[in-house]
């Protein structure tokens, strides 16, 4: 059996379809749990036929859950500083985050709009494909992040520049014995996490989006199917919406023209681009 | 020192600590129609993410790029793995970037890069692996090897920090191990795709 093989008997027989994903790191991540549980790509095959409950560990394992707090701080000052500001005259804001994995992206941004006054005005559907993922962004606690750089990228999108200053314990508890954060309780009242496999063409929800967020997640996808999502995408925003992607995501094709560049985010082109 | 006869698809270079200043020089001595796309896979500090490729740009005779995703490889172009991402090397000659874990303390992880154009390149694959005082590399390094791909070692003795090199030779036996001018020469030997 091949790993292509595999990936078809996965799509036969469960909900999950991971067949346009990127080849390297999708086999590389099946080869993982080949080793993790001892068995061969056949057997691997078997019990994917047979057992429910394995298929479910194997797309948790086979999913990358790796986020962080302000991952690219300069993205997260740009959108404090020059992109957030121009939505104070709106009533509202809708925020799709898709791929959301464990949410501490979701909480960085909902700590942006608390510190420019708008967070009464959000709603965010974060959507994940991952259960496991979603049930750690739901509690908001997070282990062993002190000393992976959170704290050093809090401060380099709030306190080292500009005159700005926030005290991290503003918005996490933080307990040095157990090396845990946790999220207050003000930045957990305006989202949803909802399970969602962004492969799926059905949305959870109706309404029209102001952002959608999908950072690090498309690179995990075959042109073809970043292609497909970045459409949904696309078709959720309203007119001068604007989607964030990874710092180094980009559009292809098509999509250069329905989307204008500022900084490091993309806004919906207001221009009516014909399609020939 | 030899100059392999073979039509290779993508050359990868990894190196961590001291590897900058040498493949600033190798970058340097290049042909400037250096007909075969270049990789670099090279351990960075994560918040020191500027400067790094316009650095090694000042004194390359190739451009040296920092990939988006899916990004084609093009003969003449090195590009580099970007802070904070592992870059595999897909079939079809694109890159796919990624956030999973750090390996061996990096990412990006030179295991990875390595693996990857092995796996999707097999023979058409060289590994260059430089100073560096970690492992991360040479179990990539075997992988190449293993697909028949061509494998040079820097030579410890011109090494900064040989632990990188020296475990990479604990696993398998190289084609070459060569001193840093030595490989320029190889470089500039190898014919186009």
């Amino acid at each position: 059996m091949t790993y292509k093989e595999y990936l078809h008997v996965l799509k036969e027989h469960s909900p999950y379809d991971f067949s346009e994903y990127s080849d390297n790191s999708i086999f590389r991540r099946i080869q993982k749990v080949m080793r993790d549980h001892q068995i061969s790509l056949e057997e691997l095959g078997a019990r994917t036929q047979a057992d429910k409950l394995f298929v479910e560990e194997v797309v948790e394992a086979i999913t990358v859950n790796t986020t962080e707090l302000f991952r690219d701080p300069e993205v997260w000052r740009f959108l404090l500083e020059k992109h957030l500001p121009s939505y104070r005259s709106n009533n509202f804001i809708n925020i799709w985050h898709a791929g959301c994995s464990t949410g501490q992206e979701v909480y960085s941004l909902l700590i942006l709009f608390n510190e420019l006054g708008l967070l009464d005005k959000v709603r965010v559907f974060a959507t994940d494909i991952s259960q496991k993922a979603l049930e750690i962004a739901k509690k908001g606690a997070y282990k062993h992040q002190l000393d992976r750089g959170c704290i050093e990228n809090f401060d380099e999108v709030f306190n080292n520049h500009s005159g700005r200053s926030v005290n991290f314990s503003k918005y996490f508890d933080v307990d040095e014995k157990k090396d845990e954060i946790s999220v207050k309780p003000i930045l957990k009242k305006n989202v949803k996490f909802i399970r969602h496999d962004l492969v799926k063409k059905e949305l959870p929800f109706y309404n029209k989006m102001d952002f959608v967020f999908c950072r690090n997640v498309l690179i995990y996808f075959n042109i073809k199917l970043q292609t497909r999502i970045v459409q949904r995408f696309f078709d959720s925003l309203y007119a001068n919406g604007t989607l964030v992607l990874g710092a180094h995501e980009g559009l292809s094709g098509f999509f250069k023209t329905k989307f204008d560049r500022q900084g490091p985010v993309y806004k919906k082109s207001n221009v009516f681009h014909f399609r020939y | 020192m030899e100059v392999p006869d073979r039509n290779f698809k993508v050359v990868v270079i990894g190196g961590s600590a001291g590897s900058f200043l040498v493949v600033s020089k190798i970058l340097s001595q290049l042909d400037p129609e250096f007909p075969l796309p270049l990789v670099l896979c090279l351990h960075r500090l994560k918040h020191v993410r500027s400067g790094l490729v316009e650095g090694l740009n000042m004194k390359s005779k190739i451009p040296v790029v920092e990939p988006y995703d899916k990004d084609k490889l093009k003969p003449g172009v090195a590009m580099l793995a970007p802070s904070n991402y592992h870059l595999f090397v897909e079939f079809d000659s694109s890159v796919s970037l990624s956030t999973e874990e750090v390996h061996n303390h990096s990412r990006p992880s030179i295991d990875h890069a390595f693996s990857s154009a092995a796996y999707s390149f097999r023979e058409k694959t060289m590994g260059i692996i430089l100073t560096g005082a970690n492992k991360d590399g040479a179990k990539g390094m075997k992988s190449i090897h293993d697909k028949k791909g061509y494998t040079i070692v820097q030579k410890p003795s011109t090494c900064d920090v040989d632990a990188m090199p020296q475990s990479a030779l604990k696993l398998f036996e190289p084609d070459q191990v060569l001193a840093p001018e030595d490989i320029v020469k190889v470089l500039n030997g190898l014919a186009g795709l």
